[in-house]
């Protein structure tokens, strides 16, 4: 097996990722306008509560949202863009013909999508809400540095295999698309899940308590919350092996049931016209 | 024809248009529903832990919440041709055969599509909007017509946004999403009360963009709370026409772009 193709595959949507400047910058507005949103939500809400003992203080709050805002593009919010157009005109064919394994094949092009789209942004605006807002001042609104070198490299451990979870959840959207013929459907389910099982909405340490423990079990924890969490060295429930453990445990399962479920799709595929 | 007639005929058509295909308008229609339903569980987790935001309690939050939510709704199901006009006229060029047509280009874009799946925010709006009113204890008799003006005062803010975002595409030729920080933004930043915002914040959403003109100072007399800024109640009868200026504003912005067009070749 050679992994040249894989390889290819993820440069081809790297650079498409990379080619439009403007959408990033673009992006780092939207990106800065709904974090300082959420920002002044929490500061006002932590100010007026002040003995409510809350699971994270304002600062890690804070220091969580800019790390969500800055790593949107990561999420799952719905298949590729390039399968979802193939599925629907049937130009779906060509990747089925290609002589390599097609999970590889269309998860090194999901991968290299999220990451193309995240890694800029998430540099930019690491950038501006931490080093540089500290500088004029807004050091209280800042993105915090990491709880100590330790987190810092079990963060990033964290953050690729979150970066390889979000993947596999593209593939299952990539798989629904393939099904319905059409990609607006992953959208509709696939964005009002992420956002909100990934923590984006709201830190997942801030739901009711009842809802904590599920909510950090389940897939989309592992693809920001999880990382963010080892990053600012809040302790997590069974500890950093626990977490690491439910990372890669999603990783498998959804591998595993993924590729299942995708051979049985497009071995009972009917491709119509192209 | 007029062009109200024409309008009906081309609404009519972008209805039958969505109803071909139920399955996927269905499913639209819930994820819309649930969608924004999820968002008001994020507030509602935040009122569970802390008891309120900054002071205000559940009920005229969740007023707040629904008020912009079913506003933002009605723009969102008029102006669908003004969210996609960059990419669908202005770079493909098909805004030239508009032009050729002897009727408003406002009109004809109203017309592209009337949006049936925003009903799903509606009714959540809605549903929020009632529960809040039920939650909150003194709401006044003013919200008997306050309610449509504020609601209609917010829907023509929202619907100048857009129309204000497709006249951008003169210019920067294709959509850009950082205009969304107006649309969807605007709509997260109108949940939550104008006071806990930073001052130049406040100020950019009344005399900017007069988003807490439809949606905050409205609220306040609906529920006759006074306003911790000090705003006399009469601002908030008032403050739903601000909505209609900026329209006003965005219409005559847009009415520029249209005269200095130069097409993208078709």
């Amino acid at each position: 097996m050679t992994i040249r193709p894989y390889v290819t595959s993820f440069v081809l949507q790297w650079k498409i990722g990379l080619r439009y400047r403007l959408a990033v910058l673009a992006g780092l507005v939207a990106q800065m306008w709904f974090g300082a949103i959420s920002l002044m939500a929490y500061a006002a809400v932590y100010h007026h509560a002040p003995d409510v003992n809350a699971p994270m203080t304002l600062r890690q709050a804070m220091t969580y949202t800019w790390i969500q805002q800055s790593f949107f593009t990561l999420l799952p919010l719905g298949c590729l863009p390039a399968i979802g157009e193939a599925a629907k005109s049937g130009a779906i064919v060509y990747d089925l013909l290609r002589p390599v394994d097609l999970w590889n094949w269309w998860l090194s092009a999901s991968l290299a999508r999220l990451l193309g789209n995240a890694v800029p942004r998430a540099i930019l605006l690491a950038v501006v809400a931490g080093p540089l807002a500290a500088l004029v001042g807004l050091n209280g609104w800042s993105l915090a540095p990491p709880a100590s070198f330790e987190a810092a490299l079990l963060a990033v451990v964290s953050f690729v295999l979150g970066a390889f979870i979000s993947a596999s959840i593209v593939m299952w959207w990539n798989i629904i698309a393939a099904r319905t013929l059409s990609p607006l459907g992953t959208y509709a389910v696939g964005t009002p899940l992420a956002v909100l099982l990934s923590g984006m909405l709201l830190p997942l340490p801030l739901y009711p308590d009842w809802a904590r423990e599920l909510l950090l079990l389940q897939p989309f924890a592992g693809i920001s919350d999880i990382p963010i969490r080892l990053y600012m060295g809040m302790p997590i429930p069974g500890g950093i092996l626990a977490a690491l453990g439910i990372q890669c445990f999603w990783l498998l399962a959804l591998t595993v049931i993924g590729r299942f479920w995708m051979n049985r799709t497009v071995s009972r595929m009917e491709v119509q016209g192209a | 024809m007029n062009a109200f007639t024409l309008y009906r005929r081309m609404a009519g058509a972008s209805i039958k248009a969505q109803l071909r295909y139920p399955g996927t308008f269905a499913l639209q229609l819930v994820g819309n529903f649930v969608t924004t339903l999820l968002s008001f569980f994020g507030i509602w987790s935040l009122f569970h832990r802390f008891g309120s935001i900054a002071g205000w309690d559940i009920g005229a939050v969740a007023v707040l919440y629904g008020l912009v939510n079913v506003s933002f709704s009605v723009a969102e199901t008029l102006g669908r041709g003004f969210d996609v006009f960059g990419s669908e006229y202005v770079k493909t060029g098909s805004f030239d055969r508009l032009l050729l047509r002897p009727r408003s280009t406002l009109v004809l874009l109203l017309g592209h599509e009337l949006r049936l799946r925003s009903i799903g925010r509606f009714l959540q709006g809605a549903f929020v909007l009632g529960a809040g009113f039920w939650l909150s204890p003194h709401v006044s008799w003013n919200t008997v017509w306050l309610l449509p003006w504020a609601v209609m005062g917010g829907a023509v803010m929202f619907l100048g946004i857009l129309i204000g975002q497709a006249a951008l595409c003169f210019i920067t030729v294709e959509g850009l999403e950082v205009v969304n920080v107006l649309t969807y933004g605007g709509v997260e930043a109108g949940q939550y009360p104008l006071t806990m915002f930073a001052r130049w914040l406040r100020r950019f959403l009344t005399w900017a963009l007069p988003l807490s003109a439809v949606c905050y100072y409205p609220a306040l007399a609906m529920l006759n709370h006074p306003d911790p800024l000090g705003m006399p109640v009469w601002f908030g009868l008032l403050s739903p026409a601000m909505g209609f200026v900026f329209l006003a504003l965005m219409v005559l912005w847009w009415r520029r772009g249209v005269a200095g067009y130069v097409s993208s070749g078709s």
